[in-house]
C-alpha cells in the first residue's frame, strides 16, 4: 500500500491556509468527534496510539497527560512552535500550509487535557507565518472552534499566539514557559515539572506543533490506520526535512522508520547529492543528535578501507530506537542536514561548536563556559593550529559537560557536546591528518600571541605526532607532572 | 528533625532546609557559588552536585543513583543519604573549577576580594594549577553601575546573587543578566544606576571580586583586616556587623548574620556609618572654663573636679538643681552609670533622655527587612533606665525650656551624636545653666557654651550594650582604641561613680541584671561558619 501523506496534504494546495479548503477536506471532524467522547477516553486513545512527542525527546504524549494532576482548575497548553534545531523547518511547512490542522489539534489536546487556555509560543523570526495563523487562529474563533462553548459541548478554550525573541533554549519546555511569562528565557530547576507546576504556576503542558497535527488524523482515521504505519515502537508518519548539497532539499513525510539513505536519494525524497558527490556525514536529527558517517569506514579502526567489508551508517532507520544504534542520541527534530566529501571537517566543527555557544543560555557553568571553550578549540584548529591533545580535550569537556545526567538544568548542553563529541569520535583521523599536516610550530606562534610566557606550560606539547606505524602520542600524560622545559624552539625540536 | 546521612555520617538538621544548608551546618565545606540562604535557589553554579540513594526502580532497594543532584535544590528529608565525597562529585567540582577559571583574569594582587574570595578558595581546594585553555581570554568591560558600587564584569561567575538580592531583598530589581551563554554579563539598565537603601548588600553577597565598594576599593588587604562583632548605631533596630579595622582605622563596615533583626543585610546607613569616627575635627583633649578662659585639663584630675563642682550645685534643694542629658547613642551600661553618679550625688536631680533623631519614615522591603525612622540605637535602653531609676525625669525640650527659667546649676549634657544635634534655641537656654559639662564628639554651639567639655568616643572605640525598638539587648564590642587623648565613656563614669579598676561592660550589666531584668540574657547572634553565607 503506497504511504499516502496526511500531514503534508495541503502542500501546494491553493488557498489552502483558509478554514474553507481544510474543512473540506474533512478539517475539525476529528475535534467533532473528540468532544463527544470524554476527556479519559482521549487520553487514553492517544495512549493506545503511542503517539510520541515529534519535538525530539520522543516521549509519549499521552502519558504526558496523564502526569497532569487530578485536581485543578487551571490548565494551560503551550504549543511549542519555537522550532529552533538548526535544520528543522516542518513546523514552518505545517504552519505556512495547514495551520487548521494544528489548531484542530490544539482543540483535541486541549480537551482531553482540559485546558483553559492554549497559548502557541512561536519562534521571534517566524513573520509571515505568525500572520497566516493568526488569520486562522482568528477564523477559527469564529467559526466557533474556540472560545465559549465549542460546539455546544460547553468547553471553553482561549487560544493566543506568543511571539519568542529567537532563542534556541526557549524550545526547551521550561525555558519557553519562562519566557511566555515574559521572563529571561531560562530553564527552570525541576521538580516541579510543568505538568504541576508550569506556566503561571499552574498545571501545563507542552506539546510540539507537529505531534499535535497528528491528533486530527488519528481521530478521523482511526486508531488501527495510525498503527498501521511507522516501526514496533514509533508509529505513524513524520516529517522529515532535508538539507545541505542535495539534489532536492526539502520536507518530506514519510512513515517513521524510514532510513537516511533513501531520504537522501530516494527518488520521492533529496533524489542523491548535487554533482554526484558522496556523503561524507549527515547530522540526521538535529544538529544535537549526533552525527553518522557517510563515506566508508573500517568496522575495525586499524584495518584499511575496503569497500566490501567496510560499512557507512546510513542504513540508520529514522524512528526512536534505531537511531541509538548508531551512537545517536535520539531521533531529534528527524532534519537532515547532508555535508558532501568536499567540505572540510574541521569547518563542521567550527559550526557546530559556534551554534551552541551562541545559543548556551548561561545558566549552568558548564554549559556556558564549556561551549564556549569548544568553540575557542575549534576556531583554532580551523586556523591550523590544533594539537592532538585537543582532540581528547574535547572529549573530555563534551563528557564533563553533560553526558553525566543531573550535571546542568536542561539537555542543552548534552545537545552541544554530542554532535562534537561524535564528530571528533568518528573523524578523529581526519583531524589527525588535518593537525599532522600544520607548520611545525603553528601552536607555539599561535599561544605565544596570545601570551608570550606561554611556552612554559607544559600543555603546549600537543603538536601532531604521528609516526610510521599511525600511532600518535597525545600530551596528556605532560599534564599530570610538571615538566622544566627549555625556550620555545627547542620545545619544538624535543616534541619531534 | 529530620534525621540524614551525608558522608556515612548521621546529621539532624532543621526540616525543610536543602541538603547544602545542612551540610554547611554540619560543617562540610561543600563548594557552591550561587546558593544563598536568603536568596530563591536557582541551581545554576552546578557545583554542590551530589550523589543521593534512591529506590532501585525495579528492585526497591536503596541505591546509588546513577546521576548528580544539586544539593542546594534537594530537600532534606528522614533517613536521606547523599555522599560529597565519591569520585563523580569531587570529579565534577574539578571540572566546574576549570570552567570557572578559564576566562578568569587571575588579577588577585590587585582584587580586593582576595583572601575571602570563594573563587580562591575552591580554586586552591578543587582547581588545577594550571589553565588547558591557550586562547584567548574573554574580555568583558569594568562597569561604573552606582554612586557606591564598581562591577569589574571579568571576575564574574555569573551565579546571579546579585540580580536576586536587588529583585528579591531590596525589590528594586536594578540589576539583570544581559546578553547569553558565555557573553553574559551583570548590568543595570540604562540610567537606572543601582542606587538602593541596601545596594552595598551586592558587594558582601559576591562570592568573587565583580562587584566592589567603591569606599573600599584598593584600600586593604581582606587578611590584614581584622573583625570586631559590633551593633550599628545607624537606627534603632539594631543591625549587628562586623567592625572590619586595621592600623586604627575601621575600613568598611560588614553585615553579621542575625536571625532575630537584618538576617545577612544591612542598611547602606550602617554600612557607610563610621565616617564620623575618622573625622579630624572630633575632641580630642577635655578643657574647663576658668575666669573666661579654657585650659586644659587631664583626665586625671577631671573627675574629682567634675564631682566637686556638681556636688556644690546638688548642696540646695537636695540636688534638684542637677540635670543630666542622656543621649540614645550611649551604651546602656554607660548611660546606668552617669545616671546612678548624678543621682548619687543629687538625689533629686532631673534625668533627661536626649533628641531622638527621626528622619522620614520606617522602611520596608519585600522580604521584611526594615531600616527604622529613628536614627540612634538606643532609645528604649535610656528609656528602661531612667524607668528604673524613677524620680524626676524630663524631655530633652522639658529641660530646655527648664534651663531658660535658670532652674538648674549645674547639668552634665552627653551628645556622641554622629552629626550637629543642638538647635541655637536648645544651646542658648542650656548655656543658663550654672556649670554645664558637654561631653561630646565634635566643637557645636553648645561646646562653646559649656563650662566644661569632655572629648567623647565613638560606639567603635566603646563596648557595652544596645536596646534595639523591639527591646532585644544586643552587646557590641571595642574595635579601636580610643582617639588619641579621649578615654572612653565607661571608664570615665566608672571612675566617677566610684568604681575602681578597669571598666568591663559584662561585669556592670551583671551589677544592672539585679534590678534590671532585662540585662540578664543579652542576645549574641552565632556567627556563620565559613562560606555559609
Amino acid at each position: 500500500m503506497p504511504f499516502e501523506p496526511v500531514l503534508m496534504r495541503h502542500v501546494n494546495v491553493p488557498n489552502s491556509t483558509s478554514i474553507d479548503v481544510y474543512k473540506r477536506a474533512g478539517g475539525y471532524e476529528g475535534a467533532c468527534k473528540a468532544l463527544k467522547m470524554t476527556p479519559d477516553e482521549l487520553v487514553e486513545l492517544v495512549k493506545k496510539a503511542n503517539l510520541r512527542g515529534r519535538g525530539g525527546a520522543g516521549f509519549p504524549a499521552g502519558m504526558k497527560w496523564s502526569f497532569l494532576p487530578k485536581e485543578r482548575t487551571v490548565t494551560y497548553l503551550c504549543v511549542n512552535a519555537d522550532e529552533s534545531e538548526p535544520p528543522t523547518f516542518c513546523n514552518r511547512i505545517t504552519i505556512e500550509t495547514d495551520p487548521h490542522m494544528l489548531l484542530e489539534g490544539i482543540l483535541i489536546a486541549g480537551y482531553a487535557t482540559r485546558t483553559t487556555v492554549a497559548y502557541i509560543y512561536m519562534r521571534g523570526e517566524f513573520t509571515e507565518q505568525f500572520h497566516i495563523l493568526q488569520r486562522a487562529v482568528d477564523e477559527a474563533y469564529a467559526a466557533g472552534y474556540f472560545g465559549k462553548n465549542i460546539l455546544g459541548s460547553g468547553y471553553d478554550l482561549e487560544c493566543y499566539i506568543h511571539r519568542g525573541a529567537g532563542a534556541y533554549v526557549c524550545g526547551e519546555e521550561t525555558g519557553l514557559i519562562e519566557s511566555l511569562e515574559g521572563k529571561r528565557g531560562w530553564p527552570r530547576i525541576k521538580p516541579p515539572f510543568p505538568a504541576v507546576e508550569g506556566a503561571f504556576r499552574k498545571p501545563t503542558v507542552v506539546n510540539n506543533v507537529e505531534t499535535l497535527a497528528c491528533l486530527p488524523h488519528i481521530l478521523t482515521r482511526g486508531l488501527e490506520w495510525w498503527l498501521s504505519i511507522g516501526t514496533e515502537n514509533s508509529k505513524g508518519p513524520k516529517m522529515y526535512c532535508v538539507s545541505g548539497p542535495v539534489n532536492r532539499p526539502g520536507c518530506y513525510e514519510a512513515p517513521l522508520g524510514i532510513s537516511v539513505r533513501e531520504l537522501i536519494y530516494g527518488d520521492d525524497f533529496a533524489r542523491g547529492l548535487r554533482g554526484g558527490k558522496k556523503v561524507k556525514a549527515v547530522f540526521p536529527g538535529g544538529l544535537s543528535m549526533g552525527v553518522i558517517r557517510g563515506d566508508l569506514f573500517p568496522r575495525n579502526p586499524a584495518g584499511t578501507v575496503d569497500p566490501k567489508a567496510d560499512y557507512d551508517e546510513l542504513d540508520c532507520r529514522l524512528d526512536f530506537d534505531d537511531v541509538r544504534n548508531y551512537d545517536l542520541l535520539g531521533l531529534g527534530t528527524a532534519a537532515l542536514v547532508v555535508i558532501d566529501e568536499d567540505t572540510d571537517i574541521r569547518d563542521v566543527l567550527v559550526n557546530v561548536a559556534r551554534f551552541y555557544s551562541h545559543e548556551s543560555c548561561g545558566q549552568c557553568t558548564q554549559c556556558r563556559e564549556g561551549t564556549a571553550w569548544m568553540y575557542k578549540i575549534a576556531q583554532r584548529i580551523r586556523a591550523g593550529a590544533g594539537r592532538l591533545y585537543d582532540l581528547d580535550l574535547l572529549q573530555e569537556v563534551t563528557q564533563n559537560m553533560g553526558m553525566m545526567p543531573g550535571l546542568s538544568i536542561c539537555g542543552l548542553p548534552d545537545g552541544a557536546a554530542w554532535p562534537i563529541r561524535t564528530l571528533v569520535y568518528k573523524f578523529r583521523r581526519e583531524f589527525e591528518a588535518h593537525i599532522a599536516r600544520q607548520a611545525p610550530d603553528a601552536v607555539m606562534t599561535y599561544a605565544r600571541r596570545i601570551n608570550p610566557a606561554a611556552y612554559e606550560l607544559p600543555v603546549l606539547h600537543g603538536r601532531a605526532v604521528i609516526d610510521e606505524g599511525g600511532t600518535f602520542q597525545t600530551p596528556v600524560d605532560l599534564m599530570s607532572k610538571r615538566v622544566t622545559l627549555g625556550p620555545a624552539r627547542e620545545v619544538v625540536a624535543a616534541a619531534d | 528533625m529530620p534525621q540524614i546521612i551525608i558522608d556515612g555520617r548521621s546529621v539532624e538538621c532543621r526540616p525543610g532546609i536543602p541538603v547544602l544548608q545542612a551540610a554547611i551546618e554540619a560543617g562540610l565545606a561543600v563548594p557552591h557559588y550561587c546558593y544563598h540562604p536568603g536568596l530563591s535557589i536557582v541551581a545554576s553554579c552546578r557545583l554542590c552536585l551530589m550523589e543521593m540513594k534512591m529506590p532501585h526502580p525495579k528492585t526497591q532497594e536503596s541505591v546509588w543513583a546513577p546521576k548528580l543532584f544539586p544539593s542546594c535544590q534537594t530537600p532534606v528529608r528522614d533517613g536521606l543519604e547523599v555522599r560529597f565525597n565519591s569520585p563523580a562529585v569531587r570529579q565534577n567540582q574539578k571540572h566546574v573549577m576549570e570552567y570557572y577559571l578559564l576566562n578568569h583574569p587571575l588579577d588577585c594582587p590587585v582584587c580586593d576580594k582576595a583572601g575571602e574570595c570563594y573563587l580562591q578558595d575552591y580554586a586552591e581546594r578543587h582547581g588545577s594549577a594550571s589553565s588547558r585553555m591557550i586562547e584567548e581570554k574573554t574580555k568583558n568591560p569594568k562597569k561604573d553601575i552606582g554612586p557606591h558600587t564598581l562591577l569589574y564584569q571579568d571576575r564574574c561567575v555569573l551565579c546571579t546573587r546579585c540580580v536576586r538580592f536587588c529583585d528579591e531583598v531590596a525589590g528594586d530589581a536594578e540589576l539583570a543578566v544581559v546578553n547569553r551563554g558565555g557573553r553574559g554579563e551583570i548590568d543595570v539598565f540604562p540610567g537606572r544606576p543601582l542606587d538602593n537603601a541596601l545596594q552595598g548588600n551586592v558587594v558582601d553577597l559576591c562570592p568573587v571580586g565583580a562587584l566592589l565598594d567603591k569606599d573600599f576599593l584598593f584600600k586593604q588587604r581582606a587578611w590584614l583586616l581584622r573583625s570586631t562583632p559590633s551593633v550599628s548605631p545607624a537606627d534603632s533596630r539594631g543591625q549587628t556587623i562586623w567592625i572590619d579595622h586595621n592600623d586604627g582605622r575601621v575600613w568598611r563596615i560588614r553585615p553579621r548574620y542575625n536571625e532575630k533583626v537584618n538576617e545577612w543585610w544591612i542598611s547602606d546607613e550602617a554600612r557607610f556609618g563610621w565616617k564620623h569616627v575618622h573625622r579630624e575635627d572630633r575632641l580630642r583633649q577635655p578643657r574647663v572654663r576658668q575666669g573666661g578662659q579654657w585650659r586644659r585639663q587631664t583626665w586625671e584630675t577631671l573627675p574629682a573636679l567634675l564631682r566637686t563642682q556638681l556636688q556644690e550645685a546638688a548642696r540646695t534643694d537636695d540636688g534638684a538643681r542637677v540635670a543630666a542629658v542622656l543621649s540614645p547613642m550611649l551604651a546602656c551600661e554607660e548611660a546606668w552609670l552617669l545616671a546612678t553618679f548624678v543621682r548619687g550625688l543629687a538625689p533629686r536631680a532631673t534625668l533627661a533622655i536626649g533628641p531622638v533623631p527621626l528622619v522620614g519614615q520606617d522602611q520596608s522591603f519585600p522580604k521584611g527587612f526594615i531600616i527604622k525612622a529613628e536614627k540612634c540605637p538606643n532609645r528604649r535602653g535610656i528609656e528602661a533606665i531612667l524607668r528604673q531609676l524613677g524620680g524626676a525625669t524630663a524631655t530633652f525640650d522639658e529641660l530646655c525650656r527648664k534651663a531658660v527659667e535658670g532652674e538648674f546649676a549645674a547639668a552634665y549634657v552627653y551628645g556622641g551624636y554622629p552629626e550637629s544635634w543642638v538647635s541655637p534655641a536648645a544651646a542658648e537656654a542650656l548655656s543658663r545653666v550654672g556649670f554645664l559639662v558637654v561631653h561630646d564628639l565634635f566643637e557645636s554651639l553648645l561646646t562653646q557654651a559649656a563650662a566644661a567639655v569632655i572629648p567623647a568616643a565613638s560606639w567603635v572605640e566603646r563596648e557595652g550594650c544596645f536596646m534595639n525598638c523591639d527591646g532585644l539587648v544586643q552587646p557590641f564590642e571595642r574595635a579601636l582604641a580610643p582617639l588619641d587623648g579621649v578615654k572612653a565613656e565607661g571608664q570615665l563614669f566608672s571612675e566617677l561613680a566610684g568604681r575602681p579598676g578597669l571598666y568591663r561592660a559584662a561585669k556592670v550589666r551583671e551589677a544592672m541584671a539585679e534590678t534590671m531584668p532585662e540585662f540578664r540574657d543579652v542576645f549574641t547572634p552565632q556567627p556563620l561558619p565559613e562560606h555559609a553565607h
